[in-house]
């Protein structure tokens, strides 16, 4: 009984407080605005400051900065969209355009064949039985050992005439290996730029 | 010999004792409170910094350089980049801050009433 009369008496307390504090939204916001219209002020004045002693040249220039900036990146995305739509050619960082791959013609050395740029390299790593794919064929293995065995003994190529080809072969490969004749080559290519 | 000046001083007029004196508003008493406490400063302080965050001041910076821009450096004053940031001001301030600063008035109300 004593516990509850005292519960009462506590809440009725509060109560009362808690009406005669009259705290409401309006003063509320009275006071938050009046907090808000210093910080403006202070916004505005050192803005209107920094303005009048000319302090703002640098912010000037990177704005004029950004805005190259921002036209750069337009222009690169419209050309790349035009041409993602052709789906042929790639636009480099200079704007010119290429194809996906090389397209000019080169006569391979070793066969005789015409064969693109971009495949140049693939069809040379069959050509020669040289690098990955060489293994998976035993046409290349053999050409490979018989190409050992006439780099042994030079009297046995002589001897033989299908062993004059494998010596081609080899003078081929020490051509491909020299820098200068592959230079050479390069020079006297179908390179017409 | 010649007396000095200040003994001659003429007396000081009494001042007024029976001027009433406004009561002050509801509003004023609590400013003062708010003021006396240092709660204000540090309101201020979190608002400035809760609007540095949430790029409220980048915003009206640039509103201010552009009006600078078209006033002219040297015709532009104080009151007006006031009056043009002010409406824009109040308007974009965000909910979340807003609230907080709200709800941190309401509980030091309720702690200076008690």
């Amino acid at each position: 009984m004593l516990v509850t009369v005292v519960y009462l008496l506590s809440y009725l307390y509060f109560f009362v407080l808690w009406n005669n504090s009259d705290v409401n939204v309006p003063k509320l916001s009275y006071f938050f605005l009046d907090l808000l219209d210093s910080i403006i002020v202070d916004v505005a004045s050192e803005c209107h400051r920094v303005a009048r002693l000319g302090l703002d040249s640098n912010l000037e220039e990177e704005d004029e900065e950004l805005k190259l900036s921002a036209q750069a990146r337009v222009r690169v995305a419209d050309p790349s969209n035009s041409n993602e739509a052709n789906g042929k050619y790639v636009v480099d960082i200079f704007g010119q355009t290429h194809p996906p791959v090389a397209n000019e013609i080169f006569d391979c050395l070793n066969c005789g064949r015409s064969i693109m740029a971009g495949r140049f390299a693939p069809h040379l790593e069959k050509c020669m039985g040289k690098g990955r794919k060489a293994r998976l064929k035993v046409t290349r293995s053999s050409t490979a050992t018989q190409n050992r065995y006439s780099r042994g003994g030079p009297s046995p190529g002589s001897t033989h005439s299908p062993y004059s080809n494998y010596s081609t072969n080899s003078m081929n490969r020490l051509a491909y290996g020299t820098s200068t004749f592959a230079g050479e080559e390069h020079s006297n290519g179908t390179l017409e730029s | 010999m010649k007396p000095k000046a200040s003994v001659n001083r003429p007396p000081t007029p009494d001042v007024v004792e029976n001027v009433p004196e406004r009561e002050p508003t509801l509003q004023e008493l609590i400013n003062i409170k708010l003021i006396e406490t240092g709660e204000k400063e540090r309101l201020m302080e979190l608002l400035r910094e809760r609007l540095v965050d949430c790029g409220w001041k980048d915003e009206m910076e640039t509103l201010c350089r552009a009006v600078v821009k078209k006033k002219g450096r040297n015709n532009v004053t104080v009151d007006e980049l006031v009056h043009v940031i002010t409406p824009k001001g109040r308007v974009s301030i965000p909910d979340s801050v807003k609230a907080e600063l709200l709800q941190r008035i309401r509980t030091f109300l309720v702690s200076a009433a008690l």
